[in-house]
């Protein structure tokens, strides 16, 4: 599978549907994009996909924007990379701006918040199915226990030191420890 | 207080930090402690409403922005987000240059599978303060068949889900929620 050809309107549409409409955070909303752009448009390998997922962790900023810019930059180079960054942030920054001037009506109305905890629920399991989805094209026979043991360390790492640090150890294992065919 | 006096102040914060809410102790420092534009009770609220609003944890900046000054903080709050995420560009042209040399291959391979496991790490926290009740626990556990099994696009079960909520508040029955 290649990187597809995406028009900059359609680029632009999907990151404004799939980035600003997804309740639960960054984890949330990269699993919907993945959905749409791997899963059903197929503009996008699976590896590149979690390469750029990979990098933005390593971006400063918000992750998300970051992951966001290197999809659009993927697929359609630096004007990809700038509509891609302003359909996912300007849409979601209105909607704030909105909500912080009447935030005292929304937080007394019952039926916004109960309609809020359902959405915050299933972000948990798409956070989770998330996980899995981004180490998946990683994992065969001979890798298995490789994955097993980066993710255990960098799980046992990230409660003692920051995760840009645990990243950073993790690709340095890597570009230490290449592993042999 | 000057937007882009304030700009500046949101970009320090969030250049320097490499998650969403890791900029939040830079903005308490300038803002709330050594400028006194906003108060914690305030910070906490922007950080409250940008949970509860789509888009990423990143957009507390924007909201920040909008209580220190209205709608021309918001704008600097959304350039202070925006801007670094670019940096994401160079490191992308250095790595896809050599991703196929077997060092820098395994050392990406590596990062994205610890990157994999930091998200599984905040599973659990988000699970305590999202998961109030036993339907919410159900939402939360079909979700992983109905993606993974039955590949249901993950925008229509969260708003599958509002409905619930919903629908629980209409009945009379947020309790087990």
């Amino acid at each position: 599978m290649n990187i597809a050809y995406v028009g900059l309107l359609r680029l632009a549409l999907a990151f404004l549907l799939y980035a600003n409409l997804t309740f639960g955070g960054g984890s949330a909303t990269v699993a919907t994009i993945r959905g749409a752009i791997v899963e059903r448009n197929r503009w996008l390998p699976d590896e590149d996909f979690s390469h750029v997922f990979a990098i933005a962790r390593l971006t400063p900023g918000t992750n998300l924007l970051a992951f966001c810019c290197g999809i659009g930059w993927l697929l359609r180079g630096w004007r990809g990379a700038v509509v891609s960054l302003l359909a996912a942030s300007i849409p979601c920054a209105v909607i704030t701006a909105a909500v912080m001037a009447t935030v005292d009506v929304l937080a007394r109305n019952a039926l916004f918040t109960a309609g809020l905890r359902g959405a915050m629920a299933t972000a948990v399991g798409v956070t989770a199915v998330t996980c899995w989805t981004i180490v998946k094209p990683h994992v065969s026979r001979a890798t298995q226990w490789r994955v097993i043991a980066v993710a255990a360390a960098a799980l046992i790492a990230q409660a003692v030191i920051p995760p840009f640090y645990v990243l950073l150890a993790a690709g340095a294992v890597g570009f230490l420890f290449p592993r042999t065919a | 207080m000057n937007a882009f006096v304030l700009f500046l102040v949101l970009l320090k914060a969030t250049v320097t930090s490499f998650a969403g809410l890791a900029s939040i102790s830079v903005v308490r420092d300038e803002l709330v402690v050594h400028r006194h534009v906003l108060t914690d009770q305030q910070l906490n609220e922007a950080v409250v409403v940008t949970r509860s609003t789509p888009g990423p944890v990143g957009l507390y900046v924007v909201a920040v922005g909008y209580q220190a000054a209205g709608i021309p903080g918001a704008v600097a709050g959304w350039a202070a987000m925006t801007a670094p995420a670019l940096a994401i560009l160079p490191l992308l042209i250095l790595f896809r240059k050599y991703l196929r040399h077997p060092r820098v291959h395994s050392a990406l391979q590596c990062i994205v599978i610890a990157s994999a496991a930091l998200l599984l790490a905040t599973v659990y926290p988000f699970a305590k303060s999202a998961v109030t009740g036993p339907v919410s626990a159900i939402a939360a556990l079909v979700t992983l068949p109905l993606m993974v099994r039955f590949k249901v696009d993950p925008a229509l079960i969260i708003f599958g889900t509002v409905l619930v909520g919903m629908s629980m508040y209409a009945l009379s029955l947020t309790t087990y929620l």
